[in-house]
C-alpha cells in the first residue's frame, strides 16, 4: 500500500477514495487537492502538510457522509494506489 | 459573575410533527431499559438528534428530568464544556450544579473538584435524570475525554448519559459493554427499513408512490433519512415521478449533491439566493440574515423555509434562531463558492459586523477571520478582550492570540495587553516577558500606524503592564520583585483605575503573605479591598476579606478577624439585589471558625447551618473546601473522628487555592486527625511523603505542617528520647519564628504543645516549667477568649489546667477553660467501635466478605485500587485486625455483617 518513504510528520501526497461521485464543485473546499471521479468512486489527491492536516481533512469528509474507502500515501498524483475492488467493499456501515 | 451562555445550546429540540413512528427505536431497549450510557453513533443525516428528542420527550412524560446540551467546537475547551453541562443539569434539576458552577467561576477551575461536587449533588437527588450530549464529536478530544469518563463511571444509578456523535467517543466503551452498561444505536439500526420508507414517503410526505418506486428509493438511499427527505422534497408537486426516480436511481453521484441541486433548482430565485448567501452562518435569525443578504425579509424567509421543511432546524421555542441541517449547509456552501466566490468574503464581513454590534465577539471574530479581514477581527478583539477577561473567559481570548499575525498585534497596544492578560490567566507565561518588553518599546516610540480604538484605554496600560510584571515575579517566586512591581503599578495606574490598583495590591499582599510578612500583607489587602469596593466588585471584596480574616486569626487577633467578616457581611447586605451575594457564605464560615476557637460550639454550629441553608452556589471558589474543613473541626469536637476524616478527604478533592498560599494544607489537618485516631504510622507516612523532618529549614508556608510533624513525634508511643528531643527542638525553633513574625495565634498553639510535652516528661524539674509555659500561652490567649486550642488537647491539658488553678486560684481564665472540659462529652460509639465505620467503609466491608478480588471490589465501587486500599486499611484499623478474613470474622461478631 505505502509506496512513499515515510516522513516523520506524515507530510507528502495522499490519495483518498470515497464511495460515491462528488461533484467537481467540492474541489474548491478541499484546498490544494485534485478531485476526480469515475466508477462510482471519488478520488482526492494532493499534498498534505502533516498528520494534523490529514486528520482535519478526514473529519471534513466524515461530515459530508460519503463512505471512506481508502487512504494511502502516494509518490505523486500520477501514481495511484493499487486498483480498488468494489466487490470486496461491504455495503454501507 | 455572569458568563454569557448561548442558551439555544441548552434548548431541548421539539419533536417535529409528522414524524414516522419508529417504535423499534423510540420504545426499544435503549428507551425502556436505559443504561449508564446510551450511545447513538452514526454519520450525519441519520436522524440522531430526532431520535434523541423523541427519547427526551418520552423521558419527560415518564417523570424523568432531561438536561440537554447541543455541543459545538467551542466546547473543546474544558471550562466551556463543563459550564454548559453543569448549567444544563442545574436547569433540569435546580440546585444540582450550584456548587460546581461556583467553582467554574474561578480561574483555571479544577475539573476534578467540580465533578466531585456535581456527583455529590446528583447522588443526593434521587429523581431520575438524563444528560443528553448532542453532537459530542464536536467537543470530544483529550482535553475533556478523561473527565467525561470519570463522570460517566461515577454517575449514580438514577442518572444516565445519552450521547450522539459522528465518531465513537474516547470513552471506556469496551469496559461498559462488557459490564452490560452500554446501549448502542448505530447507523445500521438508524437506517429506515422499507416499511419506514413507505410510511415516510406515502404517509408523512403524502406522495402516493408505488411499491417498486419505494423499493428503488430505499435501495438508492440505503435508508438514509437525509436523502429520503430531500428526495421527498424533489418529488413533491412533480409530474413525472417515475422519470425522476429512474434518473435518480441510475445515477451514482453523491446523493445529497444530486438532491440538493434538484431542490434548490426548483426554488424561486430569491429563495435560492437567500439559501446560498446565508449558508455561511452557523445560526440564523431574521435580523442576522438581513444583515448578510442586505434584504429585509429574513424573518419571513426563515418562517417560509420552516413551513416548507427546507432543512432549517429551530433552535429555540420562539422560532427566533434556526440553523440549517449540517449536510444541506455543506452542499449549499459548495454552490456558493462556485457561483459567487468573490462575494463570500463580503458575506462573512457583514455577518462579523452584525455580531460585533450585537456584542457577540466570538462569532464576530470567526466571521471576520473567515472574511480574511484581520483588522476587523482585531477591532472586535480589542473592544471585547478586557470585558471577556473580567468575565473569566480567558480561554476565549487565549484562543485568539494565535489567530492574528504578530505585526497586527504590535500596532495595537490595548489588544496586546488583553492578549498578555489571557496568557497570564491561562498559565502560559513563556512569551509574556518578551511581549511586555516589546509593548514598552511601542509605547515609548509609537509607530505612525498605531491603532487605539478607545483613547482612554491607553492610560490604563502602564499600570496594567506593571501589574503583569508583578504577577510574573510572583509566579517566579520573587517576592521582593512582586512587591516592587506592584508598587510601580499602583503609582502608574491611571486616575480612577481602581481595579488595577486593587489587582496590584492583592499581588503584593500575596507575596507578603507567602513570606510570612502578615502585617504588610494585611496593609496591601486592605488597599485592594478599598479599590474593589470603589469599583463596585463586592464579591471580590468578600474574597479578599477571607484573606484579611485568615491573616488576623494567624496573628491571634480573633476580634479583629470577626470584625472583618461582619463588616464584609454588612457591605454585602447593602449591595444585595436579589438575595445574598456570592461570598456571604464564606464570611459565615469564617465566623463559625472564630466561634469554634472560643469553644462556642452552639454559635459555630449555627453559622454553619446558615451556610448550608445558603447552598454551595453562594460561595466563592474556595468555599467548598473551607466549609468542609470547618464542619470537620466541629465533628472533631463531637468526637466523630472518622466523620471528620471523611470530610477532610472530600475537602482535599475540592480544594481550590485561588492563588492563595496553602498555609494550612488540608492533608496536614487530616494527619492531625490520624494522630487523634492513634493511627501514627499513617500520619508518619504523610510526613514522609511531604518530606518533612525536624531539622528542616523553617519557612512560614510550612509552619502548619511542621507543627503537625511535632504533634506526631510527641505522640509516638515508646518514642525514644531522640524523637522527643527532635520534637522539642523543632517546637523551640518554630516558636522563635512565630514570635518574630507576630503570629500570636500560632504561638499560642506552640506554647500549649510545649506545656503538654513538659507535663509528660519524666524529668523532675519539668512540671513547674510546664505550668510556666502554659501561663505564657494563657496570657496571650485570654484577651481574645481562645479556648478550643486548649480544650481540644484532652485530659492531659485538663490535668495541667487543674494544676494551674491550684497554683493560682485567683485567675479565672484557666478555671473557665477547665469548666469547658466538662461540657464536652464524646459521642457514644456505635457497634461497640470507638471509631465507627463510614458508609463507604461498610460497602467495602460487605464486599470483603464476598469472594471478589481487590481489583474487582474497586471496580464494583467505581473507585481506584488505591482508594479501595485506603478504605480497606481504615476498616482493618477500626476493627483492630490486619487481614481480610479476621476483618470479616470480627465484623460478624459485632453484627456489622
Amino acid at each position: 500500500m505505502n509506496t512513499a518513504a515515510p516522513d516523520p510528520d506524515g507530510s507528502g501526497w495522499y490519495e483518498i477514495r470515497l464511495q460515491g461521485r462528488l461533484d467537481p464543485r467540492w474541489e474548491a473546499t478541499f484546498e490544494g487537492m485534485t478531485l476526480t471521479t469515475g466508477h462510482g468512486i471519488t478520488r482526492l489527491v494532493g499534498p498534505v502538510v502533516d498528520q494534523a492536516a490529514l486528520h482535519g481533512l478526514l473529519l471534513r469528509l466524515r461530515d459530508i457522509g460519503l463512505p471512506l474507502v481508502s487512504v494511502c500515501q502516494v509518490e505523486t498524483a500520477a501514481e495511484p494506489c493499487p486498483p480498488h475492488h468494489p466487490d470486496t467493499t461491504p455495503r454501507g456501515a | 459573575m455572569p458568563n454569557p451562555l448561548v442558551l439555544t445550546k441548552l434548548h431541548i429540540p421539539e419533536v417535529r410533527r409528522g414524524l414516522v413512528p419508529r417504535p423499534r427505536l423510540v420504545d426499544g431497549p435503549a428507551r425502556t431499559s436505559p443504561l449508564r450510557l446510551t450511545l447513538v453513533s452514526a454519520p450525519p443525516g441519520f436522524g440522531k438528534t430526532t431520535l434523541l428528542a423523541s427519547w427526551a420527550e418520552a423521558a419527560r412524560a415518564a417523570g424523568r428530568a432531561v438536561a440537554w446540551v447541543s455541543l459545538e467546537e467551542t466546547e473543546q475547551q474544558p471550562a466551556s464544556f463543563w459550564r454548559y453541562v453543569v448549567t444544563a443539569l442545574d436547569g433540569a434539576a435546580p440546585g444540582v450544579g450550584a456548587g460546581a458552577l461556583a467553582l467554574l467561576g474561578s480561574a483555571n477551575p479544577p475539573v476534578e473538584a467540580v465533578l466531585t461536587l456535581l456527583l455529590n449533588d446528583l447522588s443526593a437527588r434521587p429523581e431520575g435524570l438524563d444528560l443528553v450530549l448532542d453532537d459530542y464529536h464536536l467537543a470530544d478530544g483529550s482535553a475533556i475525554a478523561d473527565d467525561v469518563a470519570f463522570l460517566l463511571l461515577h454517575l449514580p444509578p438514577h442518572v444516565h448519559l445519552v450521547i450522539s456523535t459522528r465518531a465513537d467517543p474516547a470513552l471506556p466503551l469496551a469496559r461498559l459493554r462488557a459490564r452490560g452498561e452500554l446501549v448502542e444505536v448505530r447507523a445500521a439500526g438508524l437506517r429506515f427499513t422499507v416499511e419506514e420508507v413507505a410510511a415516510y414517503l406515502n404517509g408523512v410526505a403524502g406522495l402516493n408512490l408505488t411499491t417498486s418506486d419505494i423499493a428503488a428509493l430505499e435501495g438508492r438511499t440505503e435508508g438514509w433519512i437525509a436523502a429520503l427527505q430531500l428526495a421527498a422534497l424533489s418529488l413533491t408537486g412533480r409530474e413525472d415521478v417515475a422519470g425522476f426516480i429512474e434518473g435518480f436511481a441510475g445515477d451514482d453521484r453523491y446523493l445529497v449533491d444530486y438532491l440538493v441541486e434538484e431542490v434548490i433548482g426548483r426554488q424561486p430565485p430569491e429563495v435560492r439566493r437567500f439559501l446560498l448567501e446565508t449558508s455561511i452562518l452557523e445560526r440564523l435569525s431574521g435580523p442576522l440574515c438581513d444583515a448578510v443578504t442586505e434584504q429585509d425579509d429574513g424573518r419571513a424567509m426563515l418562517e417560509r423555509l420552516d413551513r416548507s421543511n427546507l432543512f432549517v432546524v429551530p433552535l429555540d421555542g420562539t422560532r427566533h434562531w434556526y440553523r440549517y441541517h449540517h449536510l444541506f449547509a455543506e452542499v449549499l456552501r459548495t454552490h456558493l463558492v462556485t457561483e459567487a466566490a468573490g462575494r463570500v468574503s463580503d458575506l462573512h464581513r457583514r455577518a462579523a459586523r452584525w455580531y460585533a454590534v450585537d456584542a457577540e465577539p466570538v462569532p464576530a471574530v470567526r466571521h471576520a477571520l473567515a472574511a480574511g479581514d484581520l483588522e476587523l477581527a482585531a477591532d472586535v478583539m480589542e473592544r471585547s478582550a478586557i470585558g471577556l477577561l473580567r468575565q473569566r473567559q480567558e480561554a476565549t481570548v487565549r484562543g485568539w492570540v494565535d489567530d492574528l499575525p504578530a505585526e497586527v498585534v504590535r500596532r495595537r497596544p490595548v489588544l496586546a495587553v488583553g492578549f498578555i492578560g489571557s496568557l497570564m490567566s491561562t498559565g502560559d507565561f513563556r512569551t509574556v516577558p518578551g511581549r511586555l518588553d516589546e509593548l514598552e518599546h511601542v509605547l515609548a516610540e509609537p509607530p505612525a500606524d498605531l491603532v487605539v480604538l478607545e483613547e482612554h484605554e491607553l492610560a490604563r496600560l502602564p499600570g496594567a503592564m506593571e501589574t503583569y510584571r508583578a504577577a510574573l515575579a510572583l509566579v517566579g517566586g520573587d517576592a521582593a520583585g512582586t512587591v516592587a512591581h506592584a508598587d510601580l503599578a499602583i503609582s502608574r495606574a491611571a486616575p480612577g483605575d481602581d481595579l488595577t490598583v486593587a489587582a496590584a495590591a492583592a499581588l503584593s499582599g500575596l507575596a507578603s503573605w507567602a513570606g510570612g510578612e502578615l502585617e504588610s500583607a494585611h496593609r496591601a489587602y486592605s488597599l485592594a479591598v478599598t479599590g474593589l469596593e470603589r469599583a463596585g466588585n463586592i464579591s471580590d471584596v468578600l474574597g479578599c476579606s477571607i484573606t484579611l480574616g485568615d491573616l488576623r486569626v494567624t496573628q491571634g487577633r480573633l476580634s479583629d478577624a470577626e470584625r472583618t467578616y461582619r463588616e464584609a457581611l454588612r457591605l454585602a447586605s447593602v449591595h444585595e439585589v436579589d438575595g445574598p451575594l456570592r461570598g456571604e457564605a464564606d464570611m459565615l464560615v469564617g465566623l463559625s471558625q472564630i466561634a469554634l476557637e472560643r469553644n462556642d460550639i452552639a454559635a459555630a454550629t449555627a453559622h454553619l447551618e446558615q451556610v448550608a441553608a445558603l447552598g454551595e452556589g453562594l460561595g466563592l471558589p474556595q468555599h467548598p473546601y473551607r466549609w468542609r474543613v470547618a464542619r470537620a473541626r466541629l465533628l472533631e469536637t463531637e468526637g466523630d473522628l472518622s466523620g471528620a476524616a471523611t470530610l477532610l478527604e472530600e475537602a482535599e478533592r475540592v480544594y481550590v487555592g485561588d492563588f492563595s498560599p496553602d498555609v494550612c494544607p488540608v492533608a496536614a489537618r487530616r494527619a492531625r486527625v490520624l494522630v487523634r485516631q492513634g493511627r501514627l504510622d499513617e500520619a508518619l507516612d504523610w510526613a514522609r511523603a511531604r518530606q518533612l523532618t525536624a531539622d528542616d529549614d523553617l519557612a512560614y508556608v510550612r509552619e502548619f505542617e511542621h507543627l503537625t510533624l511535632a504533634r506526631i513525634l510527641l505522640c509516638q508511643k515508646g518514642a525514644d528520647g531522640a524523637a522527643r528531643a527532635a520534637a522539642y527542638g523543632l517546637l523551640d525553633r518554630v516558636r522563635v519564628a512565630a514570635e518574630e513574625g507576630g503570629r500570636t495565634g500560632t504561638l499560642i498553639e506552640i506554647l500549649a504543645l510545649q506545656a503538654l510535652a513538659l507535663h509528660a516528661s519524666p524529668r523532675r524539674s519539668d512540671p513547674q516549667r510546664a505550668l510556666d509555659t502554659l501561663t505564657l500561652a494563657l496570657r496571650l490567649a485570654e484577651r481574645e477568649g481562645y479556648a478550643r486550642v486548649f480544650v481540644g488537647e484532652g485530659p492531659p491539658m485538663a490535668d495541667l489546667l487543674g494544676a494551674l488553678v491550684r497554683r493560682d486560684p485567683g485567675w479565672r481564665y484557666p478555671r473557665r477553660l477547665l469548666d469547658a472540659f466538662a461540657g464536652v462529652s464524646p459521642a457514644a460509639p456505635r457497634h461497640g467501635l470507638v471509631d465507627p465505620l463510614s458508609a463507604r467503609e461498610l460497602d467495602v466491608l460487605r464486599l470483603l466478605a464476598s469472594d471478589l478480588s481487590g481489583p474487582a471490589i474497586a471496580s464494583e465501587l467505581y473507585v481506584s485500587l488505591n482508594t479501595m486500599r485506603t478504605h480497606t486499611k481504615n476498616v482493618y484499623a477500626k476493627l483492630g485486625v490486619n487481614e481480610r478474613r479476621a476483618a470479616v470474622t470480627k465484623a460478624r461478631e459485632l453484627g456489622l455483617l
